[in-house]
């Protein structure tokens, strides 16, 4: 019965068993049985996802009984192992996997080879009040085996680490030992250590309540004065943490309770816990401590970011997230890219914490915005743009009211299956409909005490988060505005160097154009005017702002961007006038160098600011169409191409814009209040395009590249306004990403291959044309001279030829000279023999 | 440097250390080749080179991109030996003619002074020998026992040389299909030839047709001509060996063509290949291959440069006896692209006319002489000195010459060489690893691209080369965007020239403006501007770190934007869009005419902006007096076409700043 309700459990998440403990449940010999001889019924549990039943299961926890309960799951499970390893194998050494072996240098192995008997005795005493379950422990043996898999991974894992290490690091430390203490050498202390550890560890994770207190002691290992086996002990520790720290967050017990008369088992289980608790508060200060300390800094971070990402509800979630935000915009790549993955994942995953965890870090990051006056490494605000809004909360909560009532009635029709099933018997039946009350009643303390808070918390971390995000946000933006005659002179070191004076001002213009749909409208006008001042790059005439450090033109364009992106997702609802934002692009586009600035930018503002434009404004697209041929001109192929596009939208838009591609001598009519192209203004509304002719189209369809020629043709044919709108499927950032020098450019499929060959001329003969020059210095031969070459040619291979000749005479004669000792000495041997 | 017998060289590598020294001093340059070859057997030649060079490279790169700029084409060397190797002894003799004064054996050898340590080391090494064998000598007398003793020693001494000896032949045998046992199956002509009897021989052979006599002057050449390699020589002085090589250079071609019956004039090849099946053909075959291939071996053996030249131009002489020959064509292809690559001057020139020749002779030897010459182009373009420079251009020029001769056969040749270069490239832009950025950056790979640059303007006109010329373009603007740097100026300017080059060869308009533009933002750190030292620009592709910092440098970025917009502006300054063009260029220099300080600069730039003005507004008068669209592509065309012929400011403009650039380079060059 357990293990069907367990079944429910996983079709339907948020109801959980109810909260019973062994002993009130009574399960008769015949239930036993019954499971017994229906194996097959049951077969289906060995398919259960029995970690998350676990963590189900343990959530509901709060009382010390299910701790129990979780403990005796791990005790069953190694007993059975071990029972299995005696029965089985029957060997002199216990199963390689159970323990770590050690690898000493000769490359022995060794294994332990008892200590296990002991805790199997332990928990066959721990199993006796508990038999009722083991019917349904036994069927886990998936779970087992699962379990026993990942012990191995660990093992090796851990192995692998202290062997390169270990051979490192011996070499010296030997020599000091040596010196210190003959009989025992460093290579055996230090083995001894690591066999130590493993023990431990292993201990630890067979059966985590009685060997509680190893935990202690692989803690003072690590204080150990060599590098190698404090850190050999930090990884050994996280494992073991990793795997037995419980889903529930530990509450330390009030003085009252400590009075209060508790069971034997109670006893244990605090004892259990509080140790747990103190032991993980100092490894978490050892981390802490050894974080600062350069030789352990990535091991200590990898521990930190580890065990923040596994076990975020734990207690001291605090002092781990700081130290990951403090780490978060560390100079060091590596222990940068360790932070940001952690701090995504937590906000990823919001399930694993609950919100909470998500507002103390984007409070921590904001906080360490402010402090350090926006001077940080990117990635440190680029992590907000993996947290997620439910914008829906409001809503929700009529949908969690259908939901439950959905589910219930689900959960009956579950329930009538089941009933069905067990037709035959009616005390099952009547248990089933008891059981169901007593669910209910749990679900009510379950949501209570489990992690998916309601809804109206939810939105208040929710919009907490939220406020976090935007005073970062807004605190980057007045930074960047005021910039800088103050932060110049303090900053110029770290990473403004490399990321220019304003590092967070990318990821925060990403970021304000992602959640711009949840920004209050009150703020979006004063945003709006920060955008406009910022996009204009300082060049507004107040003389003050004239020291401004100057934005990049990415910048801008990213400010462009944004506030478009902002206005789009707030569906126009204000009314905020754009158009500087227009006469912005229209200059910056003057300003963009290819290399330095980031072409994808420019594509995307010409898409949104252009291409998806609603407006209408004639004078406006007439002045941009002329301004991006005439930026054809000049750039290369993938931003005249993702001009051409836009260029090409905004013909088909604007009727009126055709006119431009026609030589209309009189212009007049249309031309407005400009009468003259104005090349250099700065305005377009003042440019007076709409009285300019497009002859840039005319060269631009000479152009080298096909696709940019053929494109120009291709609007220089709207002209007779055929009014059938071809939409050209290729936007800006398309075009731009096609055709910038990338994989595909150099495919010269672009050409339709017309092998049309002009003229073939006969080659003609000798033709020599371009080597002339050279031809001339051909002379005629003296040839007294060359007989005199020849013959000094040959005097020369003559000589050598002897040379050799004689060499090899001399050798030989040498060689003879040298038997000659030789046969000296056998003669003079010969005498004395 | 042509190729001395195995043994020669190892010899003098062993021995001759001040000749070795003086050669390099003078001909640096082939010494590197010569000296690099010694660890190989030289029968590989020049591909050689260039297939180590590619495995190299290859393993650079992980084996898993081929990405080596002349593993293009695949090689197959295996098959030239094979079809060579058939009997090149000597011919069989009449020995009725070994009357003719063989008695004179006294070698003129020691009277003639010839200064260099040779001699006088071989003075000393014989006086030691004499030494030593009296020394042995006296042994022996003095101890008969130890003469028994050496007598049993022997054959330990001899095998002892023997493993000398078949150590060296193996190296010798290597060295050119040569071995001393290919004589053993020959006749015995150890019999020495005096210059008296040469010139009985030759009277015989030229009036009176003598075959044997003939055939005994072609014996006697190609002992000449193995002279290096041959233990066994006819010719004992050096008169003699002069005299015959001069002969038979000078006169067998036209005593084949005599025997033959081939006029003299008449140059076509096919008259070879008439004569294929006729008896005259079947009785001279063996004497014309005996002459081609020892004239070969010469070319192989000798180094003077004068010498090689004139063999050369026998050899183009008488290339129509070669064409009989696929086999012997092949080295000759193989010995004329050494030198051709290799040589100087003259030699490269002769060698080339060959190569043009040989080419000329069917197609599939003209893809062995694109192969080659591509290899040897590669193989020789590593580094770019002042001195190289000519050189260099000239092996450029012709090799694009030699293209025409099947344009069909190079264009896909071509092709796949830009492929490559494309594909060296991309791994360049995709991994930016420095290796990868090295090799584009890299004499070889530039000249390269100049190469094809050079092929497609020259016959944009003629073939259809849009492909190409898209392709090169875009690896162009590829390498520009590969080295943004402000020490790459020499490169990025290198670049804007060949598309400047293009655009104004083909007609077709390849913007330029915004990679020039490029070079007026180089900024250098602080404006403590020294004079700073002259530097060569045009043998360079990056500058040195400290050059940044000079005024020259500086100068240099205005100078050469100027002069690249003033080109790229010259072409299209009559066309109608010309105004636009400007526009975006005139912002910008504008705006560096507003901020830069030196005084020299601005007012270069200054001119050059008035000037673009100036046309602008002439090009504007113009445009609004037509009434024309820009669809209307014929009237665009025939737009100011009037003007054209007439000389305008801009373009009078675009002339003196050519001048001047061109005495600039012309400074740097002499600096």
């Amino acid at each position: 019965m357990v293990k069907k309700n367990k079944k429910q459990k996983v079709i339907l998440p948020p109801a959980l068993p109810a909260e019973i403990s062994e002993d009130e449940i009574e399960v008769s010999d015949e239930d036993l049985e019954f499971v017994h001889e229906n194996l097959d019924y049951a077969a289906f549990v060995s398919r259960l996802d029995t970690q998350s039943i676990t963590k189900h299961v343990s959530r509901v926890a709060g009382l010390e009984g299910d701790d129990a309960l979780e403990a005796s799951y791990e005790k069953r499970k190694n007993k059975k192992e071990n029972n299995e390893k005696v029965e089985e194998e029957n060997k002199l050494y216990v199963d390689p996997v159970d323990t770590l072996p050690v690898k000493t240098l000769d490359g022995q192995l060794y294994y332990r080879t008892s200590a296990v008997s002991g805790t199997v005795e332990n928990i066959e005493k721990d199993k006796i009040g508990r038999d009722e379950k083991d019917t349904s422990m036994r069927l886990t043996k998936a779970e087992r085996r699962a379990k026993l898999k990942k012990n191995k991974k660990e093992a090796k894992k851990l192995k692998d680490l202290d062997i390169p290490q270990d051979q490192k690091e011996q070499a010296p430390q030997a020599a000091v030992l040596a010196e210190v203490k003959e009989e025992l050498s460093a290579e055996e202390a230090f083995k001894r250590k690591k066999l130590k550890l493993a023990e431990l560890g292993m201990e630890l994770l067979t059966d985590p309540e009685s060997n509680i207190k190893s935990l202690k002691e692989m803690l003072h290992i690590c204080k150990d004065d060599d590098p190698t086996v404090v850190i050999l002990g930090l990884l050994s520790l996280l494992a073991v943490f990793k795997d037995i720290i419980p889903g529930y967050r530990i509450r330390v017990p009030t003085e009252k309770e400590l009075e209060m008369k508790v069971s034997k088992e109670v006893k244990k289980m605090r004892y259990y816990e509080s140790t747990l608790l103190s032991v993980y508060k100092a490894y978490l200060q050892t981390l802490i401590r050894l974080e600062k300390q350069p030789k352990f800094q990535h091991v200590a971070v990898r521990c930190i970011c580890t065990l923040l990402e596994s076990v975020p509800h734990f207690n001291f979630r605090e002092s781990l997230l700081s130290a990951v935000v403090q780490s978060v915009g560390s100079p060091d790549d590596v222990i940068r890219k360790l932070c940001c993955t952690t701090i995504k994942s937590l906000f990823i995953d919001e399930g694993k914490h609950g919100g909470e965890a998500i507002l103390e870090a984007v409070r921590l990051i904001a906080d360490n915005v402010k402090a350090l006056h926006c001077q940080l490494h990117p990635d440190s605000v680029e992590v907000f743009m993996s947290l997620a809004f439910d914008e829906d909360l409001g809503k929700a909560e009529e949908g969690y009211h259908n939901n439950k009532v959905r589910n219930r009635k689900h959960r009956k029709r579950k329930h009538a299956e089941e009933s069905s099933q067990l037709q035959d018997n009616d005390r099952k039946r009547s248990r089933q409909e008891m059981m169901t009350k007593i669910r209910e009643e749990v679900s009510a303390d379950y949501k209570a005490a489990c992690f998916t808070l309601d809804v109206a918390e939810r939105r208040r971390i929710q919009a907490e988060t939220l406020s976090a995000v935007f005073e970062t946000y807004f605190r980057i933006l007045k930074l960047s505005m005021q910039s800088t005659s103050a932060s110049s002179e303090t900053d110029g070191n770290s990473v403004a160097g490399v990321f220019g004076a304003h590092p967070l001002l990318t990821p925060c213009l990403n970021g304000l154009g992602k959640f711009s749909h949840l920004i209050d409208l009150d703020y979006i006008g004063d945003l709006m005017n920060y955008l406009k001042k910022l996009a204009s790059g300082g060049d507004s005439s107040d003389s003050s702002e004239k020291c401004l450090t100057r934005l990049t033109v990415s910048e801008r364009l990213q400010c462009c961007i944004a506030a478009f992106k902002v206005m789009r997702s707030n569906l126009d609802a204000l009314n905020v006038d754009l158009q500087d934002f227009f006469v912005h692009l229209y200059n910056i586009i003057l300003e963009y160098r290819p290399g330095r600035d980031k072409g994808e930018l420019l594509a995307e503002a010409f898409r949104i600011m252009l291409y998806e434009d609603r407006q209408h404004d004639m004078q406006k697209a007439a002045a941009f169409v002329k301004r991006l041929a005439t930026f054809s001109l000049c750039f290369g192929s993938a931003e005249s191409m993702a001009a051409l596009v836009t260029l090409k939208h905004l013909v088909q838009k604007n009727v009126k814009c055709r006119n431009l591609l026609e030589n209309d001598s009189g212009g007049g009519s249309i031309s407005g209040s400009v009468a003259k192209y104005q090349p250099y203004a700065s305005d377009p509304n003042l440019s007076g395009a709409l009285s300019s002719v497009l002859w840039e189209l005319n060269l631009l369809s000479k152009h080298y590249h096909p696709a940019v020629a053929t494109i120009s043709t291709g609007i220089l044919n709207m002209i007779n306004g055929n009014n059938q709108v071809l939409l050209s499927t290729l936007s800006p950032q398309q075009a731009f990403m096609e055709f910038s020098l990338g994989q595909r450019v150099f495919n010269p499929t672009y050409y339709a291959k017309k092998s049309s060959s002009k003229k073939n001329r006969e080659s003609g003969r000798l033709k020599l044309k371009n080597i002339e020059q050279f031809l001339g210095e051909i002379k005629s031969f003296d040839e007294d001279e060359l007989q005199a070459k020849l013959s000094n040619h040959f005097m020369l291979l003559h000589d050598i030829k002897e040379h050799e000749r004689l060499r090899l005479e001399l050798d030989r004669t040498n060689l003879a000279l040298q038997l000659h000792e030789d046969y000296e000495k056998q003669k003079r041997k010969a005498r004395k023999v | 440097m042509g190729k001395l017998g195995k043994k020669a060289r190892k010899f003098a590598k062993k021995n001759l250390q001040s000749v070795l020294r003086r050669k390099r001093k003078l001909k640096s340059v082939f010494k590197k080749k010569a000296s690099k070859k010694d660890e190989r057997a030289e029968a590989e030649g020049v591909e050689a080179d260039e297939t180590e060079l590619s495995i190299t490279r290859n393993n650079v790169f992980e084996g898993t991109e081929d990405a080596s700029l002349d593993a293009v084409f695949g090689e197959d060397e295996s098959d030239e030996d094979a079809d060579d190797s058939d009997s090149d002894g000597y011919l069989s003799e009449d020995e009725s003619f070994s009357l003719v004064g063989e008695t004179e054996l006294d070698s003129h050898l020691e009277d003639k002074k010839v200064d260099g340590t040779l001699p006088v080391q071989n003075n000393e090494a014989r006086l030691e020998l004499a030494k030593k064998m009296n020394k042995l000598k006296r042994l022996k007398d003095k101890d008969p026992d130890f003469a028994k003793f050496l007598e049993s020693n022997k054959k330990r001494l001899k095998a002892l040389r023997d493993e000398e000896i078949y150590s060296d032949d193996d190296e010798a045998s290597d060295s050119g299909g040569e071995s001393a046992d290919q004589n053993t199956s020959g006749v015995d002509v150890s019999k020495m030839l005096s210059s008296s009897s040469i010139d009985a021989l030759y009277r015989l052979a030229k009036e009176q047709q003598s075959i044997p006599a003939f055939i005994r002057l072609l014996n006697a050449y190609r002992a000449a001509c193995h002279c290096g390699t041959d233990s066994s020589s006819v010719i004992q002085d050096s008169f003699s060996f002069s005299k015959i090589v001069m002969l038979l250079l000078a006169e067998a071609d036209d005593m084949f063509r005599k025997m033959l019956g081939v006029s003299l004039s008449n140059e076509r090849k096919e008259a070879i290949l008439e004569l294929k099946n006729t008896s005259k053909w079947k009785a001279t075959r063996p004497l014309i291959k005996s002459y081609l291939r020892s004239t070969l071996q010469f070319l192989n053996v000798v180094t003077d440069h004068q010498i090689l030249a004139f063999v050369l131009t026998r050899v183009r002489a008488s290339m129509m006896l070669f064409v009989a020959f696929p086999a012997l064509l092949r080295r000759l292809i193989k010995v004329s692209v050494h030198l051709w690559a290799a040589g100087q001057g003259t030699l490269s020139v002769h060698s080339f006319l060959i190569i043009h020749d040989v080419a000329a002779v069917n197609s599939e030897c003209f893809e062995t002489c694109f192969i080659k010459i591509y290899g040897a182009f590669i193989g020789h373009c590593k580094s770019l000195d002042p001195v190289l420079l000519k050189h260099v251009r000239f092996l450029k020029s012709s090799f694009v010459e030699l293209c025409s001769r099947n344009m069909h056969k190079s264009l896909s040749k071509v092709e796949n060489s830009t492929q490559q270069l494309v594909k060296i490239l991309q791994i360049g832009l995709q991994t930016k690893r420095k290796e990868a950025v090295k090799k584009v950056c890299s004499w070889q790979y530039i000249n390269c691209i100049d190469l094809w640059v050079e092929f497609i303007s020259l016959y944009i006109h003629d073939y259809d080369l849009q492909p190409l010329l898209y392709m090169i373009c875009q690896i162009i603007n590829g390498v520009a965007i590969l080295f943004p740097g402000p020490r790459y100026l020499p490169l990025r300017v290198k670049c804007i020239q060949w598309l400047n080059q293009l655009s104004s060869s083909s007609g077709i308009f390849i913007p330029i403006a915004s990679l020039t533009l490029d070079l007026l933002e180089y900024k250098i750190g602080k404006e403590s501007l020294k004079p700073g030292s002259n530097f060569n620009f045009s043998s360079a592709l990056k500058f040195p770190k400290y050059w940044l910092k000079s005024r020259n440098f500086q100068e240099e970025c205005v100078l050469s934007t100027v002069e690249l917009l003033v080109a790229h502006f010259a072409q299209w300054s009559y066309h109608i869009s010309f105004p636009e063009l400007a526009t975006i260029p005139l912002i910008r220099l504008r705006k560096f005419h507003e901020t830069t300080t030196i005084e020299g600069l601005r007012r270069v730039v200054k001119r050059f902006i008035d000037q673009v003005e100036q046309n602008i507004e002439f090009v504007r008068k113009k445009r609004d007096e037509v009434a024309f669209s820009p669809k209307d592509e014929q009237s665009v065309e025939s737009f100011l076409q009037l003007e054209r012929s007439s000389n305008t400011p801009f373009t009078q403009y675009y002339g003196s700043m050519m001048e001047k650039a061109a005495t600039r380079n012309l400074l740097f060059a002499h600096k």
